[in-house]
């Protein structure tokens, strides 16, 4: 069984290396490329084998899978290494992980190189401080609209003194999406406001929306 | 000839035992994935049997198992009972076949009741840009009224102005709260100059 595939295999390769002596011009056969879901913006910048670059554009339609290839063709038996060499803006791609060996192998083992890539939208946290709750004042409730649900803040259990603390909602919020945090339940016995309430998420985690809360 | 009858003789013992103690019991499990289960009062049974009910989460996805385990080759078709309290219905896919190995591939998707969010505007002379969370809207000079995208009952929401009108100052009132079971139709965005 072995011995009868090898056989054809190597009457293959000796056909393959009297072509590419004979002929004259190159045998580079084998493309080097594949397909990328979610990209939705540019420069991304991806490379095969550390020294062929190419920036990959989004795609006309937004949802549309987009198709690569390097202008560097490989010849049988050439082993092609994709990766990320820049991260387009406001994303961030990697080999698709529900392919994650599609990226790297030797050029003529599959009919056709295929290395997928997946990218998703950069998301970062929004929080602010807190500011006037004692151990006293629990209950307060905070939403980000209606879009991730409602958190409870809670000061710590020994605070006597209302000490200004961080606050992160629980879910992040990604990049161009608008947010807007609010009360949804005030705590005992403070009244809060919310500062710098609302906004668009930008290339960095939102850290100025502030809780202050002031006695009844 | 012999040992064929023994082995029979021998499974037949097996099977009795096991029916004696466990009532048929098998070792394989039936379970599956839901989404939209943000209330209690969700309820599961496999072939008519033990109620399953499952607990919800804050995103309304999850998974389930039943208890009870099941043989090989045997039959399941898991079914709603109840739903859960803020559900208008949820509905079973991939939840019959026979059991060959443990099963996971049950779903259940239940639709969230949902209601509209919107109110009144008053001295509006430029476009406002109002948010609630993620839902974004704008609202063009002279508008009167305006509607938020539509909240799932029991979800929070928060109306609150991403960009004030040019030269202007909007305040929103009953801007925040937890959807009930009907619209919500009083929040209030009154505009002046800016001071």
């Amino acid at each position: 069984m072995k011995f009868s595939l090898i056989r054809p295999a190597a009457l293959l390769a000796m056909a393959l290396g009297l072509a590419s002596c004979g002929g004259g011009g190159d045998d580079d056969s084998f493309t080097v490329g594949g397909t990328i879901k979610g990209l939705e913006y540019p420069n991304l910048v991806l490379t095969n084998n550390g020294g062929d670059n190419i920036n990959v554009a989004p795609p006309a339609k937004a949802g549309d899978v987009v198709t690569y290839t390097f202008p560097k063709k490989l010849e049988y038996g050439d082993t092609y290494k994709v990766a990320v060499l820049t991260q387009p803006a406001h994303q961030t791609c990697g080999v698709d992980p529900d392919y994650p060996l599609s990226d790297a192998d030797t050029a003529g083992r599959l009919g056709a190189i295929n290395a997928r890539f997946a990218c998703s939208i950069n998301a970062y946290a929004i929080g602010g401080k807190v500011n006037g709750l004692t151990k006293d004042n629990t209950g307060l409730v905070l939403a980000n609209g209606s879009t991730t649900g409602s958190v409870e803040i809670a000061p710590t259990s020994t605070d006597a003194t209302a000490v200004s603390f961080d606050y992160a909602m629980p879910l992040k919020v990604q990049y161009n999406q608008t947010y807007s945090v609010t009360i949804v339940t005030q705590p005992t016995g403070r009244f809060c406001t919310v500062e710098n309430p609302a906004g668009t998420m930008g290339d960095a985690p939102v850290t100025n929306i502030n809780i202050n809360c002031v006695p009844r | 000839m012999k040992s064929s009858y023994l082995r029979a003789g021998a499974a037949l013992a097996c099977a009795l035992a096991l029916s004696a103690c466990g009532g048929g019991d098998g070792d394989l499990a039936i379970g599956g994935a839901f989404v939209g289960v943000t209330k209690p009062g969700l309820v599961l049974q496999n072939n008519g049997g033990g109620d399953l009910a499952v607990q919800p989460t804050s995103t309304g996805t999850g998974t389930f198992f039943f208890q009870d385990l099941v043989e090989t080759d045997s039959d399941y078709n898991v079914t709603v009972k109840s739903i859960p309290s803020n559900a208008s219905g949820c509905e079973p896919s991939q939840n019959r076949g026979k059991v060959a190995f443990t099963v996971t591939s049950v779903r259940i998707i239940c639709t969230i009741r949902q209601h509209e969010l919107k109110g009144s505007v008053s001295g509006l002379a430029g476009n406002l840009v109002l948010v609630n969370g993620a839902d974004r809207v704008t609202v063009p000079a002279g508008a009167t009224t305006f509607a938020m995208a539509k909240v799932n009952e029991d979800a929070p929401y928060g109306v609150t102005v991403l960009t004030q009108p040019e030269n202007q100052t909007c305040t929103v009132s009953n801007g925040s709260g937890v959807m009930a079971q009907a619209d919500v139709t009083n929040v209030a965005v009154t505009c002046g100059p800016r001071t």
